[in-house]
Order: C-alpha cells, then structure tokens, then sequence
C-alpha cells in the first residue's frame, strides 16, 4: 500500500508532504493524545497503590474506561471566560502551553531510520540537524503559555502561579540548556538521531559516557525537567495548597483540558528526549553480550529491528513516565526559596563543572 | 559519624531514596479499601446504631418514653386478661420511634429496668440513608422487631 502511495504523488511529494502528514496523524491520534489519556489513568491508579487504595475502578473493568469519562464530563462542562479576563490573551494561552509540546515531538526519533532498519519507513517525522536546539526553543515557548494565561486570568492567584512559573523556569532552564550540552559534546551532533546513532557507536549509552559525568548531567536533566514541566515537587505555579490552582485557576472545561494536556505532553516529551540524549534511544540494551542477543527481540513473530526499536524507545519511556508519577506519589512540595536555592546554588554549579569536566575529558585523552 | 551522614544526605540525597524506597513497597501492599456497596466493615461489637425492641421482654413501663429527652417515642397500651395465668397484663397497642430526631444518646436503654433490656442500640445496623422523612425514618413496633433488617455477615463478606 505504502508503495503503490508513492508511485500515485510521486517520491519528492511523498517523502516530504504525504508520509510525514501520515506519521504526524499517526503519532498524535494513535500515539500522544492515547498515551495521555491514559497515563492520567495510569497516574491516578498509580498514586492510589501507594497510598494503599485501589483509585478510580468504576467505569469499565478496572476503571479503564475512565478516561473516555473525564473527556465526555471536560467536553460538556461549561467554557467560562471571567469577565475581567483579557480575551484574546485568555484564550491563547492554552494553545500556547499545547503546541509546543506536540511540535517537539516531531524531531524525536521514536525508532530507526529506514537505512538502518532495513524497512521502508523511517520511524521519525523529520531528522533536523539542529535538533536539540529546536528542542530547546520550542520548550521555551511553552513557559510563556502558563505566564500569559496566569496574566490574563485577571486573578491574584493565577497572576502568582505565572510569576512563579516565570521564575521558575529562569532558573531551571539554565541547568537544563547546560546538561544538554553535555551529551552534545560526547556526541558531536545536535540531530537527534545523530546522537542515537553516536551511542550505538560508542557502544555505550551516554549516562555512562564519562563516568561519572554522564550520569551527573543525566540527573541534572531530569531534575531540572521536573522542574520545566511543573511537576511534583517543583509544581509551584500550580500549587493546590497555597494558590487553589494557580495559573489555571480560572480556567473550565476544555480550556482546563488543554492546559492538562500541555502538562502531560511536557511531561512525555522530557522523558523522550532524556530515553534519546542519555538512555540510548531506541537501541536495545546490551547489544554487545553474547547470551543478551534475545534483547533484540527478533525472536518474536513478525518483529522487524524498527519495531522492536519502538518498543524499547516506549519501555524506557514508560520507565520515566512512571518515575514522573513516583516522584508525585513520594516528595512534598518545596518552598519557593528552597526552590531558587536548589537551582542556582546546586544544580547550576554542578552543571558547570560537568561541563567543563567532559571538556577537559573529550580534549585531552 | 552522624556528620558524616548529614554529609552524605546532602550529596547522595539518601533520604530522598529512602522515600521512594517507602513508596514503592507500598504499591505493592495489599490495599485496604472497603468497595462499600458491595462489601461492608462489620461495626465494633458495641456500636451505638439502630434501636431494636424485644416485645416479649417489655413491660410496658414507658420509662423509655419519659427520660427520652426529646420525646421522639411514643407509646400506647391497654390491659388485657391473659387467658393462661388469668390476670391482667398490659398489651402495647402501640411502640413508634421517630428516628428522624434521634441522636442515639441511648438513655432509653439506660432507664430500660428490665434484664436483659427490652430496648437497646447495639444492632450493628447504621444505613439509614432514606429518600423521603416517612419513609424509614419512622419505625412502628414491627419494625422495631425486625431483626433481620441486615442480614448476618458471611465470613468474605466481613474484611
């Protein structure tokens, strides 16, 4: 099918318009928005065990289909615009928080490409060779989705919750642009597909590039993108305790949902570029142990290296996403001063010395 | 040595670890919700809930009605000939509780003088949750009676 596609438009259009548009259909309607509604389950049921209660587990057996609930009530419920709210800026914000999220994940390499797989898709939308810089600076805009939302609420509770994010995303964007640096250096490329493909090189995931610098970047990323996607137990722009709900405390329905999603996205997306930069990608572990071959899972009917690249890609991911939760079920929240004080006086430190570190390292030996 | 540790804490994060440590054996941990419509806990063994009447056992003396300290039980009765011992007795003609104003303070079972008491509290029945005032929150004496308002727990049932 896919080749007789291509022979109907003709190559040029279907390798640059008509298979990206398929995977980007693809990846949001059968991958993301999925992915999302069900780790709001997954969340739920998760948060729930560790409290020792069994969590949402009325609609469909085992509550599986409670997402399909929350959608129906957040579509039907009632989309309220205060009335001292700045429209325009009001009703942009969510898009703003969403967008970006989802634009990111179209540089994100999910599996091989065609040539190293051997099969006839590549199993990413596009390969930029400025990737990781793209990354960051679509990641940046997302900030300014909560601020201007917090703004144009026109109430001091979301108008806190925005500064907060402000603030908050000043002081951890520095550590995190930095440790991004790190597994830059080691690979020598910002396509992200380049530094899944230097890892395989190297023949070592980069956490454990350097040792143990690797590994320090890897932790920095990770806090430091909690932090950017406002989790817990840096999720002060939101903070339920202090502030009712922070940047989006005046915001219903589906306007809400869109903010929720951007959450979520955010939180996919970090994880999918920390599986890329630091765990490998979608290579699978041990490649080169001879009684570990099974890991590459040909074994298994019907299963092509792309594939079976896929499925290692969400197994790592799914790994981080559980982390995500884990970490929201274990820490409180931390002050706004304990906040500041972790990313300027630990993480940025630290971060400089790892670079300069692998610096040295990549320079000298 | 605890220096040490203080040392330790602040770079390896030990008790951050130690908490996530706490979190994960606890999603294992056998979970302790009641799924309420279909399973109950079974009440202590002296609960205060719903009153119960042993007809056969009261005799009649109202003190019940009197020390109840908003009047919410009501009762009517007659003398009758026994036909088998051959003397009077007192018969209820009526014994209805309005439940609605109860605050179960249980001091109609305090004045009960009969041994065992003719009226207590410790039936183990609290769902008394109804749509409408009349509808089971005014008890008449065969209410009262009806023992069997919950029925006995079964072994998987209690948790």
């Amino acid at each position: 099918m896919l080749e007789a596609l291509r022979e109907a438009v003709g190559p040029t259009l279907f390798t640059y318009a008509v298979s990206p548009l398929f995977k980007i259909l693809a990846l949001i309607f059968l991958g993301v928005l999925p992915l999302i509604m069900y780790l709001v389950l997954a969340e739920r049921k998760i948060l729930g065990f560790m409290q020792v209660r069994l969590g949402p587990n009325r609609v469909g057996p085992w509550g599986i289909l409670q997402p399909v609930a929350d959608i129906a009530k957040l579509l039907v419920k009632e989309d309220v615009i205060p009335n001292k709210a700045v429209r325009w800026a009001f009703v942009l914000a969510p898009c703003l928080v969403v967008a970006p999220a989802f634009v990111i994940l179209a540089v994100i390499p999910f599996g091989p490409s065609a040539e190293q797989s051997g099969g006839a898709l590549d199993f990413f939308i596009t390969d930029v060779n400025v990737g990781l810089l793209f990354v960051v600076a679509m990641a940046t805009v997302g900030v300014y989705g909560i601020i201007i939302g917090g703004w144009a609420s026109n109430s001091k509770f979301s108008l806190l919750g925005g500064l907060r994010s402000a603030a908050q995303m000043i002081s951890y964007e520095i550590p995190q642009g930095f440790s991004l640096v790190i597994p830059l250096l080691m690979a020598g490329t910002m396509s992200l597909q380049g530094v899944v493909g230097a890892q395989f090189e190297q023949g070592r995931w980069f956490v454990f590039q350097f040792f143990p610098f690797g590994l320090i970047a890897f932790f920095i990323y990770f806090v430091a993108g909690v932090a950017e996607s406002n989790r817990n137990p840096f999720d002060l722009p939101e903070a339920e305790s202090e502030l009712v709900a922070g940047f989006h405390t005046e915001y219903t329905g589906m306007r809400f949902a869109l903010f929720f999603l951007g959450e979520y996205a955010n939180m996919i997306v970090i994880s999918a570029l920390a599986v890329t930069l630091f765990l490998g990608g979608w290579l699978a572990p041990f490649p080169n142990v001879g009684w570990a071959s099974f890991l590459d899972l040909q074994w298994i009917p019907f299963m092509t290296p792309g594939l079976a690249g896929l499925i290692w890609f969400s197994a790592k991911l799914f790994a981080f996403l559980f982390v995500y939760i884990w970490f929201r079920g274990t820490f409180p929240r931390y002050r706004f001063d304990q906040l500041m004080d972790l990313g300027w006086k630990w993480l940025i430190p630290l971060v400089l010395f790892t670079v300069f570190g692998v610096g040295i390292w990549k320079t000298l030996l | 040595m605890s220096a040490m540790r203080g040392l330790l804490d602040r770079f390896m994060l030990l008790d951050l670890f130690s908490g996530l440590g706490i979190t994960f054996r606890h999603l294992f941990k056998k979970k302790e919700t009641v799924q309420y419509p279909e399973e109950r806990c079974e009440p202590a063994h002296r609960f205060r809930g719903m009153f119960r009447l042993d007809e056969e056992r009261c005799i009649k003396c109202t003190l019940c009605a009197r020390d109840c300290p908003i009047d919410i039980i009501y009762i009517d009765w007659h003398q009758e000939m026994n036909p088998v011992t051959e003397k009077k007795e007192k018969a209820l003609d009526r014994f209805d509780i309005d439940v609605q104003r109860c605050m179960f303070c249980g001091l109609c079972e305090e004045a009960c003088p009969t041994n065992p008491k003719s009226i207590w509290l410790t039936s183990k029945t609290y769902e008394l949750a109804s749509y409408d005032r009349w509808e089971n929150l005014y008890v008449d004496i065969d209410e009262l009676q009806d023992w069997k308002v919950r029925p006995a727990y079964t072994d998987d049932e209690v948790r």
